[in-house]
């Protein structure tokens, strides 16, 4: 579903060039949930926004789906940012619709599709609220459904549950698995929570610190359907977490020292 | 047990009422206060200028402050009295010229800012023209757009534009450029155009950014108006002043500084309204 051939990003300034990533290979199947984890400035945002076609590549190629991503954004792709991303100006409703608004989709099947997304967001009957009158947790479950209206098959989650409380978080985990395991969307998630990569995903990979390469590659089985909070209690959780964190650590602590 | 918890219950229901009374007590505490300084100013105002050592010895002289009895009879005479209406054709054409002043100084603000907030290469070749533009003092060019557009309605927009365009221009300006690149991003994965969102995130985001300048383009508008009336005119608030001043008329003067305070109050009063009104969705104005 997603390739990553020999993909390099250099930002360069008047100054100088700071190589955010270097010469990274990697393939997504697809369905498949993949977690991208590594100390924070490392190249994992840079490496989903080319995956989204939001900045292009240095060197190396990038296809999803079969075509080469080139400048525009691949059909059928969602993006979810860890900055708020509801319009402030529109209520929860036009919100949801946006997506089908931009689509021309006509108003009939936008009303219908805006009352199940906002049953399944738990946003019924906040429906003419503007943004600034819901919680951190509701503001992100709109985001999400306002991506989901459009019907991806591709989900890129960029930390999209950094900022919020653990209770909220482990909820929308729980939410996003069991989305996921009605649409079996191919899903990439950049994440510094090495839990919630093992919780989450099929595969977890560890990026080092910039110029960054894949340091480890870990496919993760759970029996399914995962339950996220008896998943930590048990002794594969524990030692995945410890087989990443080995490798993971490292990068952190060599990471906070150049600092 | 239970009647204890009734009698908490009712204490500090008690409790509460007697707060927002003292509450309700000290709004009413601070606008009695604000009405006895106004009485006192007013008052001291007519007392002084009856007085003969104070008209002889201070500046209280009723030849130069006036009095407020007499300001009011003038307004009235203006409005309702001896020369009834004549105030009306002055106040329209200071109204007319400032509205349309707004009208076009807010309309190209916005739109040379929006323009100029999503052209990074454009902004940066204008920016020195803008800078020195914004430098010149307003009122130093009222002179020279008065003898361009004449004594009319023209002059007084052209400065009333000139005024207000700048605020509004930086306002939008800002505004746009600090839009987040996610916000624009997240559309796009949205199936956005780039001209679907100019339309649903560029313009609100940069109306909503233009709307707080317009309390003060309102007072600016009416300043820019009222300067050109001073320089050149043959009608208007500002034209009144002034020809009080050749007539070296205190009282009328006065009355037209009232009516004039009185209109950029409402005006502005009016636009706030409409602003939080227009921008209910921002956190700021609930």
């Amino acid at each position: 579903m997603i390739e990553v051939e020999a993909a390099s990003k250099v930002y360069v300034t008047a100054a100088r060039e700071i190589w955010a990533v270097r010469d990274i290979s990697l393939s997504v199947g697809g369905g498949e949930f993949v977690s991208i984890v590594g100390p924070s400035g490392c190249g994992k945002s840079t490496l989903l926004n080319m995956i989204a076609g939001f900045e292009a590549p240095t060197a190396g190629e990038i296809r999803v789906a079969g075509a080469r991503v080139a400048g525009q954004i691949p059909g059928g792709l969602g993006y979810i940012f860890q900055k708020d991303t509801v319009l402030p100006w529109y209520t929860v409703r036009q919100n949801i619709a946006l997506g089908l608004r931009y689509r021309g989709r006509p108003a009939s099947l936008i009303n219908e599709k805006v009352g199940t997304l906002a049953t399944l967001a738990g946003l019924e009957g906040f429906e003419e609220l503007y943004p600034h009158e819901l919680s951190g947790g509701m503001r992100r479950r709109l985001a999400l459904v306002m991506t989901l209206a459009c019907d991806p098959t591709i989900l890129l989650l960029d930390e999209p549950f950094g900022a919020l409380d653990t209770h909220t978080k482990t909820l929308l985990h729980m939410e996003l698995l069991e989305i996921r395991r009605r649409t079996r969307q191919t899903i990439v998630l950049v994440t510094h929570d090495l839990g919630e990569a093992v919780t989450l995903s099929d595969r977890v990979i560890v990026l080092s610190r910039p110029p960054s390469r894949i340091l480890m590659d870990q496919s993760i089985d759970f029996p399914e359907p995962r339950d996220v909070f008896s998943l930590r209690e048990t002794e594969a959780y524990a030692h995945y977490y410890q087989a990443i964190w080995k490798v993971l650590g490292q990068e952190f602590r060599a990471a906070g020292m150049t600092r | 047990m239970a009647a204890i918890m009734e009698q908490t219950a009712s204490e500090l229901r008690r409790q509460v009422e007697g707060r927002q009374r003292v509450i309700r007590a000290e709004r009413i505490q601070i606008i009695g206060w604000q009405v006895l300084i106004l009485l006192v100013v007013i008052g001291f105002w007519e007392w002084a200028t009856r007085v003969p050592w104070f008209v002889e010895h201070t500046i209280m002289d009723p030849f130069f402050v006036s009095r407020p009895s007499a300001i009011v009879a003038r307004i009235y005479d203006w409005t309702l009295g001896t020369k009834r209406g004549y105030l009306w054709p002055h106040l329209a054409s200071t109204l007319w010229a400032t509205f349309l002043g707004l009208v076009v100084g807010v309309a190209t603000g916005f739109a040379v800012g929006l323009i100029l907030s999503q052209n990074r290469r454009l902004a940066r070749i204008l920016n020195p023209y803008v800078i020195a533009l914004n430098s010149v003092p307003r009122i130093a060019l009222v002179p020279l757009i008065t003898m361009i557009f004449g004594l009319g309605v023209g002059s007084k927009v052209v400065t009333a534009w000139f005024m207000v365009f700048f605020l509004v221009f930086f306002n939008t300006f800002k505004g746009g450029q600090s839009i987040e690149r996610e916000l624009v991003d997240f559309c796009r994965t949205l199936g956005g155009t780039p001209r679907q969102i100019t339309r649903t995130v560029r313009v609100p985001n940069a109306l909503a950014w233009a709307f707080t300048a317009l309390p003060n383009a309102v007072s600016f508008a009416l300043i820019g108006v009222v300067i050109s009336e001073f320089v050149g005119s043959t009608t208007g608030m500002g034209y009144l002043m002034i020809t009080s001043l050749a007539t070296l008329n205190s009282t009328d003067m006065f009355a037209s500084v009232v009516v004039l305070s009185a209109v950029g109050v409402a005006l502005v009063t009016l636009i706030r309204r409409a602003e939080r009104r227009l921008l209910r969705w921002a956190p700021e104005f609930r």
